[in-house]
């Protein structure tokens, strides 16, 4: 079953399956091998990266809410350098295709990476995140950044707040796909500290607001795939999605919940024939009635472990 | 890494604050060592919505004993979503003779597993119980373990004695600010020991974990070098080590 995600072009993307993890929920691509099948997901996107190195936010990073989690995280990671240099090796080898997500700190900064990017060969695709409190004049210049240095699609990442219009700016600006949408930022009281925190919030409640923006830029900008991302904690979640006229979904915090879930969705939404143990119904799936585990060691040609240790070191 | 499930099959009151889950799991979780947890989660239900960590005190056969508040309401028969292991054993000195284990304002719980493999290495055990600490009975412990109930802020009778004899010392503090107590402890430690040698002073971190495998990075710690994550680096960390600012 074959997606295209991107508006049609030299570099059109296409996916084997429409569900992939979210920026910032999956590492890249060096976690999560023993628990679930690649080779069953349509893409991987990366924790997000910024041109220079970030440092985690100090303090209170997980207040835990009724049916959901804020996380204020600072979006630490060793810079575009150090993180190409890092997993190039890793990703050429991945049979998935790869889309690493970019913070837009600066016009000039995002030009820099997204030409940084461009020359990478395991590199499929970039998705640009949009702060946000952005301006439509700095999400112009942002966007307008990327896609005028890379030949790669540009999906570019909205947030809850102004999506119409600044999807508006991506569409004039190039991007290829919009990604609907970045979780809300919110507060809430840390019971250890008393202190108040301010992040994004995680969790099933998220569905329905962002499924409703999806329906909104799917009716107002037909032109343009559209991935739905927030909220999604089952197979019928995703559906519902691509019901409102989402092409792909991603999912989130869920996979650190139940990651045989995230497997479960892609194979789910991308048609898979599955292995049912006798007596199972049709649509019951469970990591130990296929052979995930069996295929994965059998198919690759490399020594996965060997690479990941030197990873960790 | 593994996601299985786990049953319940007894639960035992310990004392007021405590019950014991005798947890039986799946034949990879038990190769658990000292400083490895789990991350559990009931079925079925998206509310408490992360999973919770769960720190064994002991490993018999095919079951692990779970420490947990005796507030939490368990049941025989309970089926748990168990992922794990998560974190890195914890690495003991060789030759060691005496190590000494420090519970800041907190429940030695995530330090009670090393005890029974260093009295089974003829290690000698001392607990520190520092602040509110001091309200954890410790009858259900090893009745070698000697037991020293913290005075003041991080002081205790013949400290200096205790902190000179130690070959190793666990520190495991509250969540509110790891950060910040573990500092605290550094200084007391360079008042009372001028130089901390490396692999000496060791800080346990229990924080909330959402992922447990090195995918949000909401556990990172600064290190002099670079950075490291708790729950795939950890859970003990040398305090020399770390960048505590």
């Amino acid at each position: 079953m074959a997606i295209e995600i991107t508006r049609a072009g030299k570099n059109a993307l296409i996916l084997e399956t429409p569900v992939m993890p979210a920026a910032g929920t999956f590492g890249f691509g060096d976690v999560y091998r023993d628990l679930i099948n690649f080779e069953k997901l349509g893409a991987l996107v990366t924790n997000p990266v910024s041109y220079e190195p970030r440092n985690a936010a100090h303090g209170v990073r997980v207040v835990r809410l009724d049916s959901g989690v804020l996380l204020h995280t600072g979006l630490p990671n060793l810079g575009i350098n150090k993180v190409l240099r890092k997993y190039r090796n890793l990703w050429g080898m991945l049979p998935l295709p790869i889309i690493v997500h970019l913070i837009a700190t600066t016009p000039d900064h995002v030009r820099k990476s997204a030409a940084r990017l461009d020359e990478e060969e395991g590199v499929d695709a970039l998705e640009l995140g949009l702060n946000d409190d952005i301006s439509l004049d700095d999400a112009a210049d942002m966007i307008h950044a990327a896609t005028s240095r890379s030949e790669k699609p540009v999906m570019v990442r909205l947030p809850t707040t102004d999506t119409m219009r600044l999807a508006k700016i991506a569409i004039e600006e190039g991007a290829s796909t919009l990604v609907a949408c970045a979780t809300p930022r919110g507060t809430a009281r840390d019971p250890l500290t008393g202190k108040m925190i301010s992040g994004r919030i995680y969790g099933p409640i998220m569905k329905p607001m962002i499924l409703r923006i999806v329906a909104q830029l799917a009716e107002k900008y037909p032109e343009i795939p559209i991935i739905g991302s927030g909220g999604i904690h089952s197979p019928q979640d995703a559906r519902d999605f691509i019901s409102a006229g989402a092409k792909a979904v991603q999912v989130d915090t869920l996979t650190w919940i139940q990651p045989h879930l995230l497997e479960h969705i892609a194979r789910d939404l991308g048609g898979w024939i599955v292995t049912r143990e006798n007596g199972a119904l049709p649509d019951e799936w469970h990591p130990s009635m296929g052979d995930t585990e069996k295929k994965r060691k059998a198919d690759t040609g490399y020594d996965e472990d060997a690479l990941l240790d030197e990873l960790r070191r | 890494m593994k996601q299985s499930e786990a049953i319940i099959e007894r639960v035992r009151r310990i004392n007021p604050a405590y019950q014991h889950l005798e947890l039986a799991v799946d034949d990879n979780l038990n190769r658990i060592k000292p400083g490895q947890s789990l991350l559990v989660k009931m079925r079925g239900d998206w509310h408490p919505y992360l999973r919770e960590q769960w720190h064994p005190v002991s490993v018999a056969g095919t079951k692990l004993l779970i420490e947990r508040p005796a507030n939490e309401h368990y049941e025989v028969g309970q089926v748990m979503d168990v992922l794990g292991l998560i974190g890195q054993p914890i690495r003991f000195r060789r030759n060691l003779r005496n190590v000494l284990l420090m519970a800041y304002d907190t429940a030695p719980t995530p330090l009670l597993m090393t005890i029974p493999w260093l009295m089974g290495n003829r290690v000698s055990v001392t607990m520190v119980l520092l602040g509110s600490a001091k309200s954890y009975d410790t009858q259900h412990l090893n009745p070698e373990v000697e037991v020293i109930q913290g005075e003041d802020d991080i002081n205790w009778q013949n400290q200096v004695m205790t902190v000179g004899w130690a070959d190793q010392v666990l520190v495991v503090v509250n969540t509110d600010d790891e950060l910040a107590r573990f500092k605290k402890i550094v200084t007391r430690f360079e008042e009372r020991r001028a130089i901390i040698p490396q692999n000496y002073l060791f800080g346990v971190f229990t924080g909330i974990l959402p992922c447990g495998i090195g995918a949000c990075h909401a556990c990172m710690l600064q290190t002099r070098q670079s950075w490291s994550l708790v729950c795939t680096d950890g859970p003990a960390f040398d305090l020399t080590q770390l960048t505590l600012d």
